[in-house]
């Protein structure tokens, strides 16, 4: 049977991350955020670390979640390596 | 497989009577309302088509993105219009008044919303989404074709079945339980003939946390904000096993242990809710899928191969009484 994961919204998830095209490289490249928190908020994080309104942010180099979607969803779904990889980019990267 | 339960998911329909938000109109008399059909597999902004034109002659010269409210709600544009029916209609209300607006786009609610471009984006992202959860990567989605993708969407925009079955069968997005997906759950381990097909179904949960008693649906509270809606993606795992294939299973009503049942599933996933939420009390008061209660005996890769949307995800919505909080004395 299927294993039930023991409540895991207070955690927090470590996000990695990685610039993508012409991105500029952040200094800090890690960060820790709630398991409850919105992915809108590390798009969030990332628009007033770059100064850009318009960006592309990616789980995996694959997709762009929904912004409402909870970032431990996120981690529980698509994370390893204990953590959840973040691409971003200023003009569209994987369609 | 057996598709007609598909075709009445994308015949499924909403009739909507949607009133010009009074702080839009602009000349007087108050246009009349507009009576649609919207598809219960659509998206509220692609609306905007056949809402324009008839409220043209009403509208302010200045024209913002175009929304939706139910009841002070602004609608979030991504949610399929049947979900969102589902979710805030308790009881349906037929047609469903819907209330537009082209001014005062809510940014501190809704996502930003560039029209069909957006509409577009977001389900070709969900799409990956799920193929991802589905494969393990989003390869097939991103290496279709132009011509593909553009009959993909357009399909979605028309509710044309046929051409989307067409293109969408080339993402090799296979089903849970049929031949497909135990090829590419095979990878060579296990030999899964004549069991059923394991598998990762994309489940995307709305679940209303309700706190006040009500017998009735009709007598359910309005959800008044986004804050009481728990937006839960989790996929759900169908495990493969022993017991013949999906049609026997069905037939056997004692063989539970391989291919679960749709509520037993919900049950799973507001247990784990609940112990977000830790409420030890709370109770499941509605299950609703594609404007369907199950039954209880269906197996849940009959629920997820027939009630998904195009996108791959099957959408739930969940009624859960909570226990009221204790008012501090």
């Amino acid at each position: 049977m299927s294993t039930v994961e023991s409540p895991s919204a207070v955690r927090k998830v470590v996000v990695h991350l990685r610039a993508t095209g012409d991105a500029p490289i952040l200094k800090q490249a890690k960060f820790k955020i709630l398991g409850t928190d919105k992915f809108a908020k590390v798009i969030e994080f990332l628009r007033r670390q770059l100064h850009r309104d318009t960006l592309f942010v990616y789980v995996n180099s694959a997709f762009s979640p929904n912004p409402d979607e909870l970032v431990i969803d996120l981690y529980n779904n698509f994370g390893f390596d204990g953590k959840l990889v973040v691409n971003y980019a200023c003009s569209m990267a994987w369609g | 497989m057996d598709m007609e339960a598909q075709r009445y998911v994308w015949d499924g329909a909403i009739p909507l009577q949607i009133h010009l938000h009074e702080s839009d109109v602009a000349t007087l008399p108050a246009p009349p309302p507009a009576l649609i059909l919207a598809p219960r597999i659509g998206y509220l902004p692609l609306l905007a088509s056949h809402l324009k034109p008839h409220f043209s002659s009403a509208l302010p010269p200045r024209l913002d993105t175009i929304w939706f409210e139910y009841k002070g709600l602004p609608l979030k544009w991504y949610i399929p219009t049947g979900v969102l029916f589902d979710l805030l209609c308790a009881e349906p209300e037929r047609p469903w008044n819907l209330t537009v607006h082209f001014t005062g786009y809510p940014g501190n609610i809704l996502i930003p919303c560039e029209g069909e471009d957006s509409v577009k984006w977001s389900f070709i992202n969900s799409l990956k989404e799920a193929a991802y959860i589905i494969n393990g990567n989003c390869k097939n989605v991103m290496n279709m074709s132009q011509p593909d993708q553009v009959e993909l969407w357009r399909s979605v925009l028309n509710g044309n079945l046929e051409p989307y079955r067409r293109v969408s069968t080339k993402l090799k997005l296979g089903t849970v339980g049929d031949e497909y997906a135990a090829k590419l759950n095979l990878s060579g381990e296990t030999d899964f003939s004549g069991q059923v097909k394991a598998g990762r179904v994309p489940v995307r949960l709305y679940v209303w946390s309700v706190s006040e008693d009500f017998e009735d649906l009709e007598d359910a509270p309005q959800i008044d904000s986004w804050d009481k809606v728990s937006y839960i993606n989790r996929p759900v795992e169908i495990q493969g096993g022993e017991g013949g294939d999906e049609h026997e299973q069905r037939v056997s009503s004692e063989d539970a242990s391989s291919d679960r049942k749709a509520e037993e599933e919900v049950e799973n996933s507001s247990e784990h809710i609940t112990s977000c939420y830790q409420h030890d009390d709370a109770a499941i008061k509605l299950v609703r899928i594609q404007g369907i209660h199950p039954k209880l005996e269906i197996p849940f890769s009959w629920v997820a191969n027939n009630l998904m949307n195009p996108e791959h995800f099957l959408h739930i919505c969940v009624y859960l009484k909570v226990p009221q909080a204790n008012t501090m004395s």
